[in-house]
């Protein structure tokens, strides 16, 4: 009785997995590179555009200076904004629903930042690494609504994710590099410029070599040269550190679009929606990635020395 | 002339991004293979080891896409 279940269950999902195959087969033969591989003729149906990729975002209102990228940063900005207003409107002691959903979301943030930084630096962290987390994860998944990238003003798309947009993640990376160095002065005074410029020891160097004592002071000289050369480097490492995040962020996002318009160019059918799965995940990776670091780089800014 | 233009942008985009992937693909590997000596050492901390290995592999990851930047700019832009 029950192996007939099963073996009824089994030719269910037989079935179910022959049917996905054939239907890849299928619009791989009937699409255009395939037709071309098998040599027959393409199916109407299944005639897709062949991937464009514009690097700058468009202008869809072509007076107004608004691009479409823009647009859909205010749409993710609406959705949170909205998201949270309405969950946290009629706030009750035991939540449930929506309210129950935004706190797990807040206090996952609050575990995560309080854990490497502890709860009084955690507390300062603790806003902007959740906004930038939210507000890149939002514009990643809004961007893979099915449909999204279709609407057409004046033969421009309407919408485009927001992080295939370069000036987007520079400006977070902007944003996140200010709070670091705010943080650091707040935390440490004016000796967080200490980091930057270590006069220390080649000062003591110097002290030694006026007080007499050539032999130990030209040793120490070069010691006090190399810590302010490291100094200087931190300072670079600290520049570089916006471009790597524009670029991580940049770079993941657009690589993502292309990826799935080449896979729906070159199987129309079922495949791209894997590709959509992965996509939803990287967005939240790199949404993770990019709260983190600036968390991580917080908590070295920081951080006292021993 | 305008050809040989085209053609080297070409083929620096395809040396720029298969030869970028070089590192990263060791880099992903080394890192599997940490993850995967973890988790024979330490079955149960299989959930922060996973995370680890995510975050880990995204950044080495992001050395690739440095390349992909170079190549797309290469055939897109310059």
């Amino acid at each position: 009785m029950i192996e007939k279940r099963h073996r009824g269950n089994f030719l269910k999902i037989m079935v179910l997995v022959v049917a996905l195959f054939a239907m890849i087969i299928i619009s791989f033969i009937g699409s255009e590179v395939g037709s071309g591989i098998v040599g027959s003729k393409p199916l109407s149906f299944l005639n897709v555009e062949a991937p464009k990729y514009h690097p700058a975002p468009e202008r869809p209102f072509h007076a107004l200076p608004i691009t479409n990228t823009m647009i859909t940063a205010w749409i993710s900005i609406a959705v949170l904004g909205g998201l949270f207003f309405i969950g946290t409107r009629k706030m009750k002691l035991v939540p449930n629903g929506l309210q129950n959903f935004l706190e797990l979301i807040v206090e996952g943030a609050a575990n995560f930042i309080e854990d490497p930084a502890g709860e009084k630096h955690g507390r300062w962290f603790f806003s902007v690494c959740t906004t930038i987390f939210l507000f890149v994860v939002a514009n990643a998944w809004v961007s893979l609504i099915p449909g999204f990238e279709t609407i057409h003003i004046n033969g421009e798309p309407l919408l485009r994710s927001a992080n295939t947009d370069l000036n987007i993640p520079a400006a977070l990376a902007v944003v996140s590099f200010c709070y670091v160095e705010y943080w650091g002065f707040k935390a440490k005074g004016i000796a967080y410029l200490k980091t930057f410029f270590q006069f220390g020891p080649l000062w003591q160097a110097i002290k030694l070599i006026l007080a007499g004592n050539i032999k130990a002071g030209a040793g120490s000289l070069l010691n006090g040269v190399i810590s302010l050369f490291a100094g200087l480097l931190e300072i670079v490492s600290h520049l570089i550190r916006m471009v790597s995040f524009t670029f991580r962020l940049f770079g993941n996002m657009t690589a993502g679009m292309i990826l799935v318009m080449i896979m729906i160019f070159l199987v129309p059918w079922v495949l791209p929606s894997l590709f959509y799965g992965m996509e939803a995940f990287f967005g939240f990776v790199q949404a993770m990635i990019f709260g983190g670091l600036t968390l991580g780089f917080a908590c070295a800014a920081v951080m006292e020395e021993e | 002339m305008e050809i040989w233009t085209t053609v080297a942008k070409l083929i620096g985009a395809g040396l720029a991004m298969g030869l970028g992937a070089i590192g990263p693909g060791v880099g992903i590997g080394l890192l599997g293979m940490g993850a995967m000596n973890a988790l024979g050492r330490n079955p149960e901390a299989r959930g922060a080891i996973m995370t680890n290995m995510i975050l880990g592999i995204a950044f080495a990851e992001a050395v690739a896409i440095y390349a992909l930047v170079v190549a797309i700019l290469l055939i897109f832009v310059a």
